[in-house]
């Protein structure tokens, strides 16, 4: 294709085109969502038996703020999904990673002892449950996401996967932890982590399928 | 001049620089074809430079700044305005020659896979069979219309995708599929005619 013929071919398709909104302000998008989402879980579960003697903001303000920093990563993944604003491997890591460790962060700041945990009998049922209700209530933030993200151009789809699908987790684990009060390691590491970082790998499989969609 | 002066003058054009192309890339979005004009002669040389250093070949690197123009046109609405365009153009072009380069590898994949059978067939079967086999396809190929041979030969044998197809011929990436599929579907039915005479 030369010059001229690709300046006849702009023209003809040439309309006035309304540019994205910034990440951030799209991100906020999924505000209702997360709302939903950490008000809903134990809303239709049960708010967890101890919510009196861990008080209100130990509670719902660490929520709140987890549900923010899932939000955040979201926005970062929108970022992301703009040519020429990726983030630096360095740097995507350290989020990946701070990501990942803000259940377990949370869990420390607000648990006083951490042998609170199913009967031996019942540990990989009630462990499977927690897992389930948080990778559902991941799903819708999710989707949105993904869509969001597909309205750009992720230039690394795998990388904003992977970002919005860990956003996305740990929102769904801000209303978790508002009805789960088990506090053992292995329920932690399995139901709440282990959901929220399966979230970002089902995140980048999304993302990384929607690419190869718009390819073919 | 002094040396700290000639910076600040370069810096400040540098900046002017930015500035007249994120006001052309403005006036792009709101659908002016002479901002298109003034950002392809702003950005055309650097990008053609930047894709010659990646590829390292010049007939290449003008098909990619093409394809750079025709992926900005497409994703112009991600311009967030106010921001610098040049990161944002050259990431475009970045990801256009990554493309081209996993297009370029399958492509000699396909070419290795196709050498391989044909030296296995030629153990088989002869040279003579092997060379009537590629005149058969040579000569179903030619029974195929042009549109149609076009998307056949660029899809099975360049590797290009049929989004690429559809903007390369300027159809619906449907239109793309369904031409490589009506091609095939005719070579296929050549070549069973050949066989059967």
């Amino acid at each position: 294709m030369s010059a001229p013929d690709l300046r006849d071919r702009i023209a003809r398709d040439l309309k006035p085109a309304r540019p994205l909104p910034p990440p951030s302000r799209r991100a906020l998008v999924l505000l209702p969502v997360a709302v939903a989402i950490v008000v809903g879980v134990p809303l239709v579960n049960a708010f967890r038996g101890d919510m009196a003697v861990i008080g209100f903001l130990r509670a719902w303000g660490f929520s709140i703020g987890q549900a923010a920093a899932g939000l955040t990563i979201i926005a970062v993944a929108l970022r992301e999904s703009i040519p020429g604003r990726s983030l630096p491997r360095v740097a995507l890591a350290g989020v990946l990673l701070a990501g990942i460790a803000i259940p377990a962060g949370v869990l420390l700041l607000t648990a006083s002892r951490f042998d609170i945990g199913p009967s031996a009998g019942v540990a990989f049922p009630e462990g499977l449950a927690c897992f389930r209700v948080s990778a559902l209530a991941a799903l819708p933030s999710l989707g949105l996401a993904g869509l969001l993200a597909a309205r750009a151009l992720p230039l690394r789809p795998v990388a904003a996967g992977s970002l919005y699908g860990l956003g996305s987790g740990l929102t769904a684990d801000a209303g978790l932890r508002l009805y789960c009060d088990y506090t053992t390691p292995g329920h932690i590491l399995f139901s709440h982590i282990g959901a929220v970082a399966a979230m970002l790998v089902v995140g980048a499989a999304l993302a990384w399928g929607i690419e190869r969609v718009r390819r073919r | 001049m002094a040396p700290a002066a000639k910076k600040g003058t370069g810096d400040a054009g540098a900046r002017d620089a930015e500035a007249a192309l994120a006001r052309s890339m403005e006036g792009y979005l709101a659908g002016q074809i002479d901002a298109f004009d003034a950002l392809y002669a702003a950005l055309a040389g650097r990008l053609r430079g930047y894709l010659l250093s990646l590829c390292r070949d010049a007939s290449t690197a003008d098909d990619l700044v093409q394809e750079t123009f025709v992926q900005i046109h497409r994703s112009r609405r991600t311009y967030e305005p106010g921001r610098p365009v040049t990161p944002w153009a050259f990431a475009i072009a970045r990801h256009v020659y990554l493309m081209h380069r996993r297009a370029s590898s399958r492509r000699h994949r396909f070419e290795e896979s196709l050498a391989m059978g044909a030296s296995e067939t030629d153990g088989a079967r002869g040279a003579a069979d092997t060379l009537a086999d590629r005149d058969d396809v040579r000569r179903a190929l030619a029974g195929v219309p042009p549109d149609q041979r076009q998307a056949v030969l660029l899809h099975h044998v360049e590797g290009y995708s049929f989004a690429e197809i559809a903007a390369r011929a300027g159809v619906r990436v449907n239109a793309a599929k369904t031409r490589a599929f009506r091609g095939l579907k005719r070579m296929r039915a050549l070549l069973a005619r050949s066989d059967r005479s």
